[in-house]
């Protein structure tokens, strides 16, 4: 024997109990372990978690515990969690977390408790850790911690109307430049209706921004400078500008999901390019149920590099009982739950939920939640997570990505004056340790 | 002798008293003080956006003078703060006189005049915000229909703060409206009589008599208005967030973010102190101007 074939035997053996112990570990799994105690959930009130918290008494039910619910909107959710983690409280056990957003953020400032080990050995039969989504687990570990599990996965979309299309002869986008085509068509084809809508709000605008600047081969940073003053950059934000100033509805800086779908649910707009978590708000009432097909953003130069995030399930380092806040973390994200949320129209962080044939009988129901299943797939395997900067500054990058954004829809600036004053606040932010 | 057995009974009655109250006394000093020495204490030290934490001093203060998003700030609060007020005194005044002169409203109408102060402000902005859409909102719709031009309200930088001005005006000139009913109510018939007998118009007689003896209410109405126009908070984060661009970032809008999107707690407390001076010293000089026009 070799020693290359020894190696290998040896790694195989070690691979086989490590995989008998943990299925050991599994079957002394029980949910009742911690009977009695509490466990506090910093919630965001979104749909995410309003799917989530439909089954609490589930949750309370299999493992006797009680599930104390803290719920907040987003921003909010964000001050009560900054105020408790800047005070080292216990307060809350399980809060929800954007790795996207603040995950350098808050990892850098130890507030996320690493999940690896209670992943790997703490889990029931049925949790199957290797089912989630490995690109949103790849996301969520800063290090080598993993911070928090997947609950769902989202990212922009394009929306597009099927009647206003044929009305205008018009073909199915398949490129940036077909969308700008078909925006000036549709303006010229029906006055009435908005053409193109997306985020126009200065902190939303990273997330849908994001998508088109990959699309057409841009980065963010090049050499550890922020890189919006590239030819790919500029080009992103001219022709996102432009596609707000031009083709968007008055006051698109003031857009963000509620108003874009606000406005394409009442058949104002032809094209909307916004959260995949939008498509249950969009089809309510039905009237846009027939007449949109929905697919992920057309490509540029680059191709299609959507954007892909998801909500993640963290237990902070300062808990007094992180042991008993992972047993709601593992339940959360459990297959079984998930699935129940993936009816509910919280789109699945994992494979095997959106294979299940509950589910498929769900999307195969309507022809628009086919394609949006088909969209996420697409974000699922070819997606990137970066929205906005990959520095720990993250949300404050937002800020002047959006900026430089809103100058142009404003004609505030030109297209060199506005990515060089992005470029250089950018910059000191990079610097920042 | 039976002198200073009397001032001792009274030291002791003294002594329990404060002993009594000392508890609830400590409690509210407590919560005012600690509050307000905690934001100082803050505002020496620098927060990172990891949350790590260190003394410097005056640094955050002096980063201030240099900074040009809070001297913006800075005048994005003023410009909203005297747009305002000036409306909400105008208008009160004249929706208190209205008031004043048409005894026979019936109670429900004075009652629906003086409701939007009651809206809490976060429904007020939302219901604004839906009204002033561009593309969806009845304000467009209404101008429309008289054939003016329609506007981009909160969405353009030009007009988003008279826009913002006109959302707290018409939700606080019922305020404004009511201490000044009160203070029409207060005063004298008989001066009244005598403008009649001398014969002076009505306009005359508001303008020498009404608005002279009115000023203390009024400065006070401003005073109340003041404070809050200058930690204007609620409205402008429901419906612009500071934008388009930063044209309606006040420096309260600014100091939340610094504070709890970006995580500098530290430059944020600096801010808000400043902001907080602003508002004595336009207490101060109001109380001033009080105390020059009382009679």
């Amino acid at each position: 024997m070799n020693a290359r074939m020894f190696a290998v035997r040896a790694a195989v053996s070690v691979l086989a109990v490590a995989v008998v112990s943990a299925e050991v570990r599994a079957a002394d799994f029980n949910w009742k372990k911690f009977q009695g105690k509490t466990v506090t959930f910093l919630a965001n009130n979104n749909p995410v978690a309003q799917a989530l918290l439909t089954y609490k008494s589930d949750f309370e039910k299999l493992t006797g515990m009680t599930l104390k619910v803290d719920g907040y909107q987003e921003q909010q959710m964000r001050q009560r969690l900054v105020t408790v983690m800047n005070a080292h409280s216990d307060e809350v056990d399980v809060f929800m977390t954007l790795p996207s957003r603040e995950g350098e953020q808050f990892a850098a400032a130890g507030w996320y408790a690493d999940l690896s080990a209670m992943a790997k050995n703490d889990v029931a039969k049925e949790y199957d850790p290797s089912g989630l989504s490995q690109a949103l687990l790849k996301a969520a570990t800063f290090g080598s911690k993993l911070t928090s599990m997947p609950m769902n996965i989202e990212g922009p979309i394009f929306y597009y109307r099927t009647d206003i299309f044929k009305k205008c002869g018009i073909e199915k986008p398949v490129s940036i430049k077909d969308v700008e085509a078909a925006a000036a068509k549709i303006k010229a084809c029906d006055s009435v209706v908005t053409p193109f809508v997306s985020r126009g709000l200065k902190p939303a605008v990273a997330y849908t921004f994001s998508n088109m600047l990959h699309n057409i081969g841009g980065t963010y940073i090049a050499n550890g400078k922020s890189n919006l003053c590239s030819p790919k950059g500029k080009e992103a934000l001219d022709t996102y500008s432009r596609l707000l100033r031009d083709f968007g509805p008055p006051g698109v800086v003031n857009y963000s999901f509620q108003q874009i779908s606000a406005l394409y649910r009442g058949g104002r707009a032809a094209m909307s390019f916004e959260s995949s978590n939008e498509l249950r708000t969009v089809m309510e009432g039905g009237a846009r149920l027939k007449d949109t097909a929905l697919m992920p953003f057309p490509a540029g130069e680059a191709g299609q590099v959507p954007t892909v995030i998801g909500w993640g399930m963290a237990v902070s380092s300062y808990s007094k009982q992180p042991d008993v806040a992972w047993y709601f973390v593992q339940w959360a994200t459990s297959p079984d739950v998930q699935k129940k949320m993936a009816l509910q129209g919280i789109a699945p962080p994992r494979p095997s939920v959106a294979n299940d044939p509950e589910y498929r009988k769900w999307i195969d129901e309507e022809p628009v939640r086919k394609q949006w299943q088909a969209a996420l797939d697409v974000l699922a395997t070819k997606g990137s997570s970066e929205v906005g900067y990959p520095i720990v500054a993250n949300p404050e990058s937002r800020e002047f990505i959006g900026q430089a954004v809103q100058d142009l829809i404003l004609k505030q600036k030109s297209v060199d004056q506005a990515c060089a004053d992005a470029d250089r606040a950018l910059d000191a932010l990079i610097a920042q340790k | 002798m039976l002198d200073a057995a009397a001032t001792l009974t009274q030291d002791r009655q003294r002594l329990e008293l404060s002993a009594l109250s000392a508890p609830a006394v400590i409690f509210t000093v407590a919560m005012i003080a600690f509050p307000v020495v905690y934001t100082i204490w803050l505002g020496f030290q620098s927060f990172s956006s990891t949350g790590k934490q260190s003394f410097v001093g005056l640094a955050n203060y002096s980063k201030l003078i240099v900074d040009t998003e809070f001297w913006h700030g800075l005048w994005v609060t003023i410009a909203l703060y005297v747009l305002s007020l000036v409306l909400q005194l105008v208008f009160g005044i004249w929706l208190a006189l209205v008031l004043f002169h048409a005894k026979r409203l019936p109670g429900i109408v004075r009652s629906l005049f003086i409701s939007p102060f009651m809206m809490p402000p976060v429904v007020a902005g939302m219901m604004w915000l839906v009204i002033l859409d561009p593309s969806l909102g009845a304000a467009n719709y209404i101008l429309q229909c008289f054939g003016l031009p329609p506007s981009e309200w909160l969405a353009s930088p030009t007009w988003v703060i008279p826009t913002v001005a006109l959302i707290d005006s018409w939700q606080w000139t019922p305020y404004v409206a009511l201490i000044v009913l009160g203070g029409l109510q207060s005063l004298p018939p008989s001066v009244y009589e005598a403008a009649q007998i001398d014969g002076a118009s009505p306009f005359k007689t508001f303008q020498r008599i009404t608005l002279p003896l009115l000023l203390p209410t009024i400065v006070t109405a401003a005073i109340l208005r003041s404070v809050d126009l200058l930690r204007f908070f609620d409205i402008i984060y429901i419906t612009t967030q500071g934008g388009p661009g930063n044209a309606s970032n006040t420096l309260n809008i600014y100091g939340f973010r610094v504070g709890f999107e970006f995580f500098n707690i530290g430059y944020a407390s600096a801010l808000m102190l400043t902001l907080t001076a602003i508002v004595f010293g336009a207490v101060l000089a109001f109380n001033r101007l009080r105390g020059a026009v009382a009679w």
